[in-house]
């Protein structure tokens, strides 16, 4: 019975239709909690659960939705790009903010990790979870993380930041529509950005700018650290 | 034929970016490498947006879809999740709310003291 399902189409229809479902559901409700990839994931482990489909069925066709995730991330280049005159134009500050960020990111992540006492692999799962997930699953695998425990933590993550996005721009009095979208983008990466754009049109660039800012600081720390 | 030659772009961009993340003697992830050498080409001129406008669109726009084999992997990893999913949510909350007040922090310095400097000339 299970043979069935190992074939490609089965893994690749199956994850289309769970994240159209999670899609459908964002857009009806209008809430960042029900996060699109979140509920894909949810729904497509329930099925597998459900029917008892091995995962290695189902990675048959993951294979082929996995291989467009380099491909995309090199995409992030055409968001930047276009966003050249406004980083040229705000050099300092953004770049000064998305360093800051990035190391008191990873810095307080690493602090937290070795408090709770998790081993290494859980540790470097977790550093770059404030990065937008193509960078941060590449960080978290090269050295020596677990791929799906970053995605995990980056949705989390990015979930959290968008809905408290407006309660902390008030909490730590935040004047300038620049250092409340870099802030935003720091901390939640693209679900954040989303967020700022509602806030407004600079909080919005500035967002996206740190979202690629960021990964790239970031990229360069995990050097330093591990 | 466009979106399949944009296709090809991306992906040689993509398999050269391999090739240079194979060379390199620290792990730098290759993906990001692709990022850095595309932003290159567009910068340098040598490739234009309208080369790979639709093909970009099309991945940003459905970035997150890409990611969900990988999330789904974490069925692997109930186990471990089991002992630390407490410790993985409190990490995610308190580092958030400690990045964002950090960098909107920084941010509000560094204009101030561009401002102060600005004053003085």
């Amino acid at each position: 019975m299970s043979e069935l399902f190992y074939s490609p189409f089965f893994g690749v229809a199956l994850s289309i239709f769970t994240f159209w479902v999670g899609v459908r559901i964002q857009k009806k409700t209008g809430l960042v909690v029900c996060n699109p990839l979140l509920i894909g994931v949810v729904l497509t482990i329930g099925v597998l659960l459900l029917f008892r489909i091995p995962y290695e069925a189902y990675d048959q066709g993951a294979e082929f939705i996995s291989l467009f995730l380099s491909p995309a991330t090199a995409c992030l280049a055409v968001a930047i790009y276009g966003k050249l005159p406004l980083l040229r134009r705000n050099w300092l500050p953004i770049l000064v903010g998305c360093t800051v960020g990035s190391v008191v990111s990873m810095g307080s992540v690493l602090l937290l990790c070795r408090l709770f006492g998790l081993d290494e692999a859980m540790t470097a799962s977790l550093l770059p979870k404030s990065v937008t997930t193509p960078i941060a699953i590449s960080v978290s695998e090269a050295h020596g993380g677990i791929g799906s425990i970053t995605v995990v933590a980056v949705v989390l993550t990015g979930i959290f930041g968008s809905i408290t996005a407006p309660l902390l721009i008030r909490l730590f009095r935040v004047r300038e529509p620049l250092a409340a979208g870099l802030a935003i983008g720091a901390c939640s990466h693209a679900v954040g950005t989303s967020r700022a754009l509602e806030l407004g049109e600079t909080e919005g660039a500035m967002s996206g700018l740190a979202i690629g800012v960021c990964g790239i600081v970031t990229v360069l720390l995990s050097l330093l650290l591990m | 034929m466009k979106i399949i030659c944009q296709i090809g772009v991306v992906f040689a961009v993509c398999w050269v970016s391999q090739l240079i993340e194979a060379a390199l003697p620290f792990p730098f992830p290759a993906s990001v490498i692709g990022m850095i050498l595309l932003l290159l080409l567009l910068a340098s001129g040598l490739l234009r947006v309208e080369h790979i406008q639709e093909k970009a669109d099309f991945l940003l726009a459905n970035m997150a879809f890409f990611f969900l084999p990988a999330g789904v992997s974490i069925m692997n990893y109930f186990d471990l999740l089991r002992s630390s999913a407490v410790a993985l949510v409190v990490i995610c909350l308190v580092t958030t709310v400690v990045t964002f007040a950090a960098t909107a922090w920084s941010i509000r310095l560094t204009l101030r003291l561009l401002e102060r400097r600005k004053n003085r000339v």
